[in-house]
Parts: C-alpha cells; structure tokens; sequence
C-alpha cells in the first residue's frame, strides 16, 4: 500500500475518526447530501426502496463514484472530485457486510474471512481468522464449513467477521439483518450492541426497517428519491418531521389537515403560540381549533399538515393526569372507538372524533393501559398540544 | 491403425489447447466482464466458427492466408512462414475453428460470478490479480474445464477445415479423421474401424471424465 493513502488533510482539523460525506449527482441518478457520523455512533439510512440510501453506501465503499463530493474518514480523504482524489476500494479502510452476505461459495468460512487479511502472514492470517469468527461466536467445526452449510444468521456472522477483520476505520452494513429471521435478528441485534462498546468508528445502517432503525441507530437519514430529506435523533425525525413526505415515510400515524390561523391574543405571542384549525381530509372544518407552539414560520391563512405522537393523546384515567403542554396548554376531545387491534401485548385502536367523524386518531397502548381502548361509547381524549408539530403543505 | 496419424492429432489437439486457453480465458473474462458498443458484433464472430460449415471456413482460411494472398505473402516475405499444408498452418485454422468451444463456456462461467462477490472481494483488500486468482478463476473453473476439454476432443476428430487448410501429408497434416476418410475411401474398413472406435472412446471417455469432475466441483462441502 503506498503511503498516498493516508493523505492527511489540514482542512478537516479533527482527526477524532469521524466520518464526513457530501455529494452531489444528477446523473445516471439524482444522489444530494451531506452527513456526518462521529466514532462508536450509528447511524441509520432509512426510506423506501430506491432512496439512494445503497448507493450512499457503495459511495462510501468507493463502489461508486458520485459526479461530485468528499468524503473523508479520520481526516482522511477518501474522496475529493474538487481536487480528484479517489480512494479505490481497497485503500479506505471499510468493512462492508452486503445484502446477501457475498460470502466465496467456494471457501470455507475461516478462509473467506482469511481473505480480507492478505496483508499478513499466512499463520498469523488463519489465526486472526479464527479469533475473529469465534469473536461472533462460530464453533471451530462451523467455521470449516463452506458458507452453503451455514443458516444464513451464520453466514450473516462470517460476513461481519470478514468486515471487522479488516479492522475498518468505517463499518457499512447494508440490511444486515433482512435475511435473518427474527429470532436470529435479535441475536445479531445483540452482537452489535456489543460491538459498539468495543469498536470506537462510525457505523451506518441501511435499513427499510423502521423499528429496527429506531431500535438500533443513534441517529437517522431519511432518504427519498435519492436525497437526504432530515436527519436527526429518532425522537426528533418523529416528534418534528420537516415536511409532509418525511412524515409519510418514517410512518407517523397521526398526521392531519389544518389551516394556519396565526396568534389571535396578546397573550399568544407573548407565549410563542399561534391558532391551528383542525381540518377534515377534504377540507371541511372539524370545529377544533388547537392552541400550538408557533415557529413564525407559516402565513395566517396557509393550509398546513400537522403530526402528533401517540405519546401525546391521553385517553380515559390519563386525563386526569396533569397537562404536560406547559404554557401551550392541551385541549380536550370526545371520540370513539371505531376499530380495535389487539397483538400480543398491544393494541392498535382507531378513533373517530366528535363532530368530525372522518378525521380518524390512531393510538397504541399496551399492558393495563389497554383497558381504556376496550370502552365502548365516546372516550376523553385530550390532546396535549405542544407535541403538534405543524408543516406547511407543499404545493407542486 | 495409423499412430503415426493419431499422434499428429494428439499433437494438434494439445497446440491448440496451449494457445487457445490463456487467450481464450483472457477473451472470455473481457466479454463477460465489458460492455461496448459493438460487443454483439464480436460475439457473432467468436461464435460464427460454430455455424459456419468447416469447409467454408477452411475455404477462407485458406484463401487469405494462401501463399497467394496479401497476408500469405507478407508472411512468406518477412517471416519466411508458411500457414497451409503444415502443421502451423493447421494450428491456426484449429485455433479459429475451436475459438467458440474454448471462449462461450467460459465466458458463461465469468458472467456467471455475482458482481457482490468481485465488490465483497475489493472491500476486503484484494487487488485485480488477487480477485482473478483466488475468487474469479476457481469459481469460472468448472467452466474453465469443459471448455477445455470440449476443444482438446473437438481438435481431435477435426475433418473438413484440416482437410481444407493442410491436405492429407502423412507425418505433416494427415490427422487420424483424414486418416480414417482415407482408410473408407480403400474400403479398407477394418481399420476405419479400429480408429473410429478408439476415437469415440477417447471423446467419450475425456468428456465423462470433464463432468465427472465438474460435479465433484459444485458438489456443497461441508
């Protein structure tokens, strides 16, 4: 390896491991975007399929080379198409586990993972091999297996172990987990919440698998059309999606219809408030107005979609619960129970509101809790109002 | 029998093998691997021995590279080389001739490799020769194999382009399936006999053999 590939860069002072992308395409694909991932954290590429979140990755990996971006690792300039500095695979320091594993059919699980160390003697290759396989708990006879005798959770370990033997200054895992099925998931969950604790460099996660995402990332890329759309803490993307899209795509299930009214008192703008009215789907008024946090972002006037969590409806004994909204307030609803799933520990339950029997709550509870959604006849609700999070709608 | 005519072909058929399969692989790696404009095009070719009748192509094999011919001159002026009625000449036609035996299968097995593993290969560190080596020729090899084979039995019991390209010099161009035409030609049919069955079994017995081995390739090890 000659020493060109470790090309210091004064630019990015920090030299803590920290992963820096940004790039910018318009063909063969659209790809835009920019992010950043520090040491030990990860972070999760999410949206539907065809997002562009893969081919973030293959960027990444130097699989593929976007018209224009920079992508440095540790201070190290993996690419720089201003300058035209493009690191080939095999010179980023990367481990990669693929979709379908792309283990060597036709070697054994010790030798595939012996392949990503070809750089040290043959002995101590076999050795590291071993140590590596048995690290993601493979038993010396399965690790003299070829991959076609291994479950696919084992050959989802093989190909970690060959990822990590490398000793990457940045891991990629490309739906690791779509493969496996959910028992082997959790055990795979499990090894890589321990190797967090060991490993201190950027993970990214490509998933379309939101709870998995919201299980695992410290942070998430929401991804659409090959662009990056948000990124922020799981909390955040689903508290304050930035837009209707991103709403849709991280499945926030209360998302609903308004008018943008403005503050209406003094008081309102003393508080940072402004007046939602509550709209049907097609447009007609609900007859509910909402009190919400104002970000003197929107026009008196605008048609807006607006999301709350689950977390902020309150149904049945939890109204008497005090108001958590603070200076914002909540507001109080009657509704109904229309439809009732109940799975394992959960229920999923839909509510029809008062007055506007269209507009349609969706609240999940599990545990004790439940026993407020079995009610028959209409419900409390109340609707703590500073979790509402207000979007314009896009036109176009 | 006529050995010395079975040797000649033995002779050939391994020429043709040593010329054919490093050029061949490097051919069929390029086709399955590239994509241009024009590829159809020299797939035809390849392929076109294949089709065409081999006294056609003996024909014009003949013809252009004849003494006669701009080509035929050239060689005998610079070279002082000569590509019919000897065995070179032989070669070359055989080599043409075995061009689609030798580069379709293999190309099948290089296009058969998922593009994952070459990509899984090249995260991992190994460069261009390190991937060829140890991830592209043992998983194209089966493939590799009965290409190899095919050709080395295909070369064996060629006739018309042989014919075409070489004639029938005993010791110099006369292959044992002239040698066997000759034989019937003097109703000689014993021996036409006796070389025709030692043909099919050597045929029968190196394509058995190339299966035989292929199976035990794919076979999974545990």
């Amino acid at each position: 390896m000659s020493p060109a590939a470790a090309v210091p860069d004064a630019a990015d002072a920090v030299c803590d491991g920290a992963l820096h992308m940004q790039v910018q395409q318009d063909r063969p694909m659209p790809l835009a975007g920019e992010l950043s991932c520090a040491p030990g954290e990860l972070l999760a590429l999410v949206g539907p399929s065809g997002a562009g979140k893969t081919s973030l990755l293959r960027c990444l990996a130097g699989l593929m080379h976007p018209h224009s971006g920079r992508i440095t690792v540790g201070g190290q300039v993996w690419l720089d198409t201003a300058r035209g500095v493009c690191l080939p695979p095999q010179r980023r320091h990367v481990g990669l586990v693929f979709q379908h594993y792309a283990l060597m059919p036709h070697l054994s699980a010790r030798d595939n993972v012996a392949l990503s160390l070809l750089h040290v003697p043959r002995a101590e290759r076999a050795r590291r091999a071993s140590a590596w396989l048995e690290h993601v708990r493979l038993s010396p006879e399965q690790q003299r297996r070829r991959p076609a005798a291994l479950s696919g959770g084992q050959q989802q370990r093989v190909a970690l172990a060959r990822a990590l033997a490398r000793e990457p200054a940045l891991l990629l895992l490309d739906e690791p987990f779509s493969a496996v099925d959910q028992m082997n998931r959790q055990g795979l969950y499990d090894l890589l919440a321990d190797l967090r604790q060991v490993l201190r460099i950027p993970i990214v996660l490509v998933t379309h698998d939101l709870a998995e995402a919201r299980q695992l990332a410290d942070r998430l890329v929401v991804m659409d059309a090959g662009r990056v759309l948000q990124q922020g803490t799981p909390e955040q993307i689903y508290r304050s999606p930035r837009n209707a899209r991103v709403a849709d795509l991280v499945g926030v299930q209360n998302r609903f219809a308004g008018r943008w009214l403005g503050p209406l008192a003094p008081q309102d703008e003393a508080d940072a408030a402004g007046w939602l009215e509550w709209l049907a789907s097609d447009g007609t008024p609900t007859g509910q107005r909402l009190r919400v946090r104002d970000k003197r972002r929107l026009r008196v006037g605008q048609r807006v979609t607006w999301v709350v969590q689950g977390d902020a409806l309150h149904i049945g004994a939890e109204v008497q619960e005090a108001c958590a909204g603070g200076p914002i307030g909540c507001v109080a609803l009657r509704a109904q129970v229309v439809a009732r799933r109940n799975l394992g520990e959960t229920t999923f339950a839909e509510l029809a509101l008062d007055g506007a029997p269209g507009v349609r709550l969706r609240i999940t509870r599990a545990g004790p809790q439940r026993r407020a959604l079995q009610a028959e006849g209409w419900l409390q609700v109340r609707l703590d109002c500073d979790w509402v999070h207000v979007m314009p709608v896009r036109t176009g | 029998m006529d050995w010395t005519a079975l040797w000649l072909s033995v002779e050939l058929a391994a020429a043709t093998l040593a010329v054919l399969l490093p050029g061949g692989l490097w051919l069929a790696r390029w086709l399955a691997r590239t994509r241009f404009a024009g590829k159809a095009l020299v797939e035809g070719l390849v392929v076109l021995p294949l089709v065409l009748p081999p006294t056609v192509l003996g024909y014009y094999l003949l013809v252009s590279l004849g003494a006669g011919s701009p080509i035929g001159r050239w060689l005998l002026q610079t070279f002082d080389l000569r590509l019919t009625f000897n065995f070179l000449g032989l070669l070359v036609a055989s080599v043409v001739f075995n061009l689609p035996f030798m580069v379709q299968p293999i190309q099948r097995a290089f296009e058969a490799i998922p593009p994952a593993l070459i990509e899984a290969a090249a995260v991992s560190g190994l460069g261009r020769w390190a991937t060829l080596w140890r991830v592209e020729l043992p998983l194209a090899w089966p493939g590799i194999l009965s290409a190899a084979v095919l050709t080395f039995v295909h070369t064996l019991g060629e006739f018309g382009v042989v014919l075409m390209m070489g004639g029938s010099i005993p010791g110099q161009t006369k292959t044992i399936a002239i040698s066997i035409y000759d034989r019937v030609q003097a109703f000689d049919l014993a021996s036409a006999d006796r070389m025709a069955l030692l043909l099919l079994l050597l045929s029968l017995l190196a394509v058995a053999a190339s299966f035989f081995a292929t199976a035990r390739l794919m076979r999974p090890r545990a």
